[in-house]
């Protein structure tokens, strides 16, 4: 976590500013247009409130900056408007600490104002902001100390609450210019939004584009180096390839079907690391009618996962672009864990060992398998994971388990997990962790009894281990000291590992077909696979050549 | 009088065969994943082995065991398709030609709001409701048969309806139940065996687009619209996921088509389709 | 004739008022859009109030009510996705649709009477074969597969035309013939057995006889009687058009409606798709009244009762 203490925070972010303001060298003077071609363009609407989901981290981003930011190396959060933050002593408030001189687009000062009037134009009802609801339960109220100080006040102690102001994990810390809105009003400011990112908004054409400007003085986040940028909408894969091939866009997202195409095109292909993470989950496997069910039986459980061949996924399903993952929801930047340790344990407990698999069937009293429903579907943003779900139900087979897979457009599979989860409980399903820094916020939608999935136990009904992870997650998010709240975490990723109950298959990345010619070798922010907040990096093609 | 058109009944009898006796054409499962073994070529080109005649996908299955029982599962969806759809569209047909009068026109509207529904957006609508699926397909393709079955035989029934035999059949005290069932049902069923034949390449060619907008059959059973939907992005890298799939679906549906001309021109000449 | 009218208007009031209640009901069948907007570990909290804000509570039943009273005032609520009326995000897109439907008709016609009246003229001649062949392979091919081959011909290898998206002239050529090629097919048989079905007629052998040129018979006493099959059967080729445009703009990334529709149910976006479902309804409808007038007035035989 990055409250530390002002002074480290304080000089990372010198050292960051000193480290973007210095002009590059080959700097050549903003020119030529950035063009994106994206599979969806969510709401289109340039009022930060109006975009539930991801694609804000494409197309408001380029505009509006978020109170925290990247850690642009490592994935996870970093300064950002706010160049540093701390939690009071009694962590019963956040202060934020923004930087001095930042402008509107309109030439307005940023202040600690726009900041309180954002966050409280977030909670509104009127969001569609996806955490909205929490925000209104976690904040008491926001105080402005000064133009540049801000203190947010808490309901009980939030260690977590800056990672919720970075585009890093949600949208909700995206800051709107709270004078402009009051002068021209909502409607005005939709059509004509003014941000304070390195993009001015210059127009947009619903089911087609957006065109945007780069600002021409230094940004904090990075000078442009085109003169515009154009995010394309372009539904159909095969289309977004094509059109990188003719240079009609420079930058297409795909998904790793796609990777053989784009390669064999001589074309570039920017993976983004820890974007997500596949794992398949039993429902309702704690309720006491499942008692004499298979599912039930955690050496069965345990069996479904040594029975997968992760590396034959990452190696054949997802043509070598994905990684073995690491326990659920966790990544490489995750906060307060240990990753070593993790990754070891990954490489260990995730492990392809199918004779060891069959004997614990045995063991079970299963030697000839058993049925198994198997739910299939594919999250918005990542449709490989249908074919992640076929394989993995192969491999089930192959042991003797007879899995009767059925397919599930995610609308539809959505309403199952609502409610009681009549129609899920006692199947298996395809699932997926999004890439997150923050752990325990991903294990309470999972695992808590008043989460979505409630995976140990539900709010009528929460046997032992339901009861002790609540205790725990509770205790754990209140936890002020770091090394503590790192050893509660721990014990949390043990508790879920050991249950089996919610299975890592492996860690996906975002993937992106690139055309060397229309653009320059840039990085992308591990975990973020949306690209909202890397176009000011990105060089003109030539002034970074493509490895 | 044409000719009987050979080559359509050579490919028609080819394709049924493939589809019955898929499990002794292959020594492949159609759907038994070997990973390590992707995207293997034809054949013919290199990298290519006898044991994947037609190559492999990208779970590493025989392209050419899936195209046979791809076969099965596109003839069942289009013998359920055409069942259910063209036997709704000609008893609709049948009943609002023969009753006439108010039955009638309310019919023929209905007829029409299914021509003014765009149909595939009713599958959609089930395919997310329902789940994607044999049911939900049949269902989907047979709503959009049936109006186009409806009008075409009703306005057999009209012309039938005042011909000698059926006035014969009403003097000698007839039902009008029996009239349908036993004087204009036998006489429309050439047109309708017309028109089953012609719609067959409709059925084909709207699963392929079904399985496009991801409201077709679920993988992993193979059909061959979802082969060609699953390929189409491979075509510089994997171009038999897409081609052999995509070819196979043209000349069956052409030739179902050229059988069906022929058929038409045999049994009822006047009839206009498209 | 405007008894006839005025009683098929009615009639198609009737008709968009039971579309658009099973549009209505099964679109609350499927799905709820507060779940596309929350992420997938959203409490059950979270996700009550996300459905108050977007105005989904309240039993299906009283929603519809609401629903019906306010769209005969002619208001179809706000798109849940795009947060605009349902009905301005519908003609916002409608032009763009209306570039490529026409366009495509005109096309389509242009090519299939002459082949079509060739082909029935030359019976059994090469051209007969050649564009019969073409015609089926109009209806064999699955469109979307068609557009991704086409791109990948004439954009990726040959470099001649544009991908995809709107713009000028050349942007039109492959979109065009993606959505085209079964509008010509079907024509082109429509128009050449009829053609062979009016040369074969009582009244072309006398127009003949009376020593009428060749030029004259056709264009005087054929082509009007072929074109009428193809009007009869206007429908279809509706409804056909619809399905391809939805596969044919997703294929060309064009923001059309088609692609609009599509994603309003994927997204649950009720409004929406109520909104769209009503307008393609009674645009359809209006076309094809339309074309049942024009078709009374091509061939005298029907008469309306």
């Amino acid at each position: 976590m990055t409250h530390r203490g002002p002074f480290f925070g304080w000089l990372f972010s010198l050292l960051l500013t000193v480290f973007i303001w210095v002009p590059l060298p080959s700097a050549a003077d903003q020119e030529g247009t950035l063009v994106i071609a994206l599979d969806t363009l969510g709401g289109q609407t340039m009022d930060p409130i109006l975009e539930g989901r991801a694609p804000h981290a494409h197309y408001q981003a380029p505009v509006f900056d978020a109170l925290v930011g990247f850690n642009f190396e490592k994935g996870g959060i970093g300064p950002g408007v706010a160049e540093r933050w701390e939690l009071a002593d009694d962590g019963q408030s956040w202060t934020f600490y923004l930087q001095k001189g930042l402008k509107w687009h309109n030439g307005d000062s940023l202040t600690a104002h726009d900041v309180k009037f954002s966050l409280e134009r977030t909670m509104t009802k009127e969001s569609l902001a996806s955490r909205a609801s929490a925000l209104r339960r976690n904040v008491k109220k926001i105080e402005v100390i000064d133009d540049h100080t801000v203190q947010i006040f808490t309901n009980g102690v939030q260690v977590h609450f800056p990672a919720s102001m970075s585009r890093a994990v949600f949208q909700e810390g995206q800051l709107m210019p709270k004078k402009y809105i009051e002068k021209v009003g909502v409607k005005e400011f939709r059509k004509n939004p003014v941000g304070s990112g390195p993009w001015k908004f210059v127009r947009s054409v619903q089911g087609d584009r957006i065109e945007y400007e780069a600002v021409d003085h230094p940004h904090w986040r990075g000078k442009p180096n085109f003169k515009k940028l154009v995010i394309l909408l372009v539904p159909e894969e095969s289309t977004r390839v094509a059109m990188v091939r003719t240079g009609e866009a420079a930058i297409a997202s795909i998904s790793p079907e796609s990777l053989q195409e784009v390669e064999v095109a001589k074309l570039k292909v920017v993976s983004v690391p820890s974007t997500m993470q596949a794992v398949y989950q039993f429902w309702g496997a704690y309720r006491s009618e499942f008692a004499k069910s298979p599912i039930a039986d955690k050496r069965v459980r345990e069996a479904l996962s040594l029975a997968i061949d992760r590396q034959s996924i990452i190696d054949h399903v997802m043509y070598g672009q994905a990684s073995w993952p690491m326990p659920f929801a966790t990544f490489g930047y995750s906060s307060d864990i240990d990753t070593a340790r993790w990754q070891a344990w990954g490489k260990k407990a995730l492990r392809y060992d199918p004779a060891r698999a069959k004997q614990l069937l045995s063991e079970a009293g299963y030697p000839n398998g058993f049925d198994l429903n198997f739910a299939n579907t594919a999250l918005p943003g990542t449709p490989y994971m249908t074919q992640i779900g076929v394989a993995v139900a192969d491999f089930w087979n192959k042991i003797g388990v007879k899995v009767k897979i059925k397919h599930y457009e995610w609308g539809a599979f959505r309403l199952l997990y609502r409610g009681d989860q009549k129609k899920l409980a006692g199947h298996t399903s395809m699932f997926r962790t999004a890439g997150r820094p923050v752990a325990a916020a991903r294990y309470y939608g999972g695992f808590h009894s008043k989460g979505g999935h409630h995976l140990f136990g539900s709010k009528t009904d929460c046997p032992q281990r339901c009861q002790d992870f609540d205790n725990l997650h509770l205790s754990l998010v209140a936890e002020q000291d770091d090394a503590k709240r790192a050893q509660k975490t721990d014990k949390m990723l043990e508790m879920v590992a050991d249950s089996w109950m919610a299975v890592p298959i492996i860690e996906g990345k975002g993937y992106w077909a690139v055309n060397p010619k229309k653009v320059g070798h840039f990085k992308p922010i591990p975990g973020r696979h949306e690209f909202g907040d890397v176009f000011e990096r990105m060089p003109l093609p030539g002034q970074k050549a493509w490895p | 009088m044409r000719r009987l058109p050979w080559t359509s009944l050579i490919i028609i009898g080819a394709m049924i065969f493939m589809a019955v006796f898929a499990p002794v054409l292959t020594p492949h499962s159609p759907t038994d994943q070997t990973l390590s073994d992707k995207l293997k070529p034809p054949f013919w080109e290199e990298g290519g082995s006898t044991k994947y005649l037609l190559g492999t996908d990208i779970f590493g299955r025989d392209v050419l065991t899936r195209m046979f029982y791809g076969a099965r599962v596109s003839l069942i969806v289009t013998a359920l398709a055409l069942s259910v759809g063209g036997g709704v569209g000609l008893l609709i047909g049948i009943v609002s030609g023969y009753v006439g009068g108010r039955l009638d026109s309310f019919l023929m509207r209905l007829v029409d709001a299914a021509f003014a529904f765009p149909a595939i957006l009713f599958a959609l609508l089930l395919a997310v409701t329902m789940g994607q699926g044999m049911k939900t397909l049949v269902i989907a393709i047979s709503i959009l048969l049936w109006a186009g079955f409806a009008r075409v035989v009703r306005g057999e029934v009209l012309a039938l309806k005042e011909r000698d035999f059926v006035a014969l059949a009403k003097v000698h005290g007839c039902s009008p139940a029996r009239i349908m069932a036993t004087h204009i049902l036998p006489n429309v069923l050439n047109t309708f065996m017309v028109l089953v034949t012609l719609n067959i390449g409709v059925v084909i060619v709207a699963e392929a687009s079904l399985s496009f907008l991801g409201a077709g059959i679920p993988p992993p059973t193979p059909s061959w619209g979802l082969m060609v939907a699953e390929g189409r992005g491979k075509i510089t890298s994997a171009w038999w996921l897409s081609l052999i799939p995509g070819i196979a679906i043209t000349m069956v549906v052409l030739a179902f088509n050229l059988f069906g001309d022929w058929l038409r021109d045999r049994l009822d000449p006047k009839l206009r389709q498209l | 004739m405007r008894r006839y009218i005025v009683q098929r208007l009615l009639q198609g009031v009737f008709l968009v008022l039971i579309v658009t209640t099973i549009v209505f009901f099964l679109g609350r069948l499927t799905g709820n859009p507060a779940d596309m907007v929350l992420p997938e570990d959203a409490s059950e909290e979270d996700r009550q109030e996300m459905i108050e804000t977007l105005g989904l509570d309240g039993p299906v039943h009283t929603q519809f009510f609401i629903f019906m009273g306010n769209a005969l005032q002619g208001d179809l609520g706000l798109s849940i996705r795009y947060r605009q009326p349902a009905a301005e995000v519908f003609f916002s897109r409608l032009p763009n649709t209306m570039k490529i439907v026409p366009a495509t008709m005109i096309v389509a016609l242009v090519l299939a009477i002459p082949l079509g009246i060739l082909s029935a003229l030359r019976r059994g001649s090469v051209t007969d074969r050649f564009s019969g062949a073409i015609a089926v392979l109009g209806i064999a091919t699955p469109n979307f597969w068609l557009g991704i081959l086409l791109i990948y011909l004439f954009s990726v290898q040959l470099g001649w035309l544009p991908s995809a998206r709107m713009g000028g002239f050349t942007h039109y050529i492959l979109p065009t013939i993606t959505l085209g090629t079964f509008l010509v097919a079907g024509f082109m048989r429509l128009i050449r057995s009829s053609m062979l079905e009016i040369l074969d007629s009582e009244f072309v052998k006398l127009a003949r006889i009376k020593g009428l040129s060749e030029f004259k018979v056709i264009w005087k006493h054929c082509l009007r009687n072929a074109l009428i099959p193809v009007l009869s059967l206007w429908g279809v080729f509706m409804g056909g058009l619809v399905t391809g445009a939805i596969v044919t703009e997703t294929v060309f990334a064009w923001p059309g409606v088609g692609r609009l529709t599509y994603e309003a149910v994927i997204f649950r976006d009720f409004p929406l798709l109520q909104a769209v479902i009503i307008m393609d309804a009674i645009l359809i409808l209006f076309i094809n009244l339309l074309v049942d007038i024009l078709y009374a007035y091509v061939d005298p035989r029907i008469r309306y009762t």
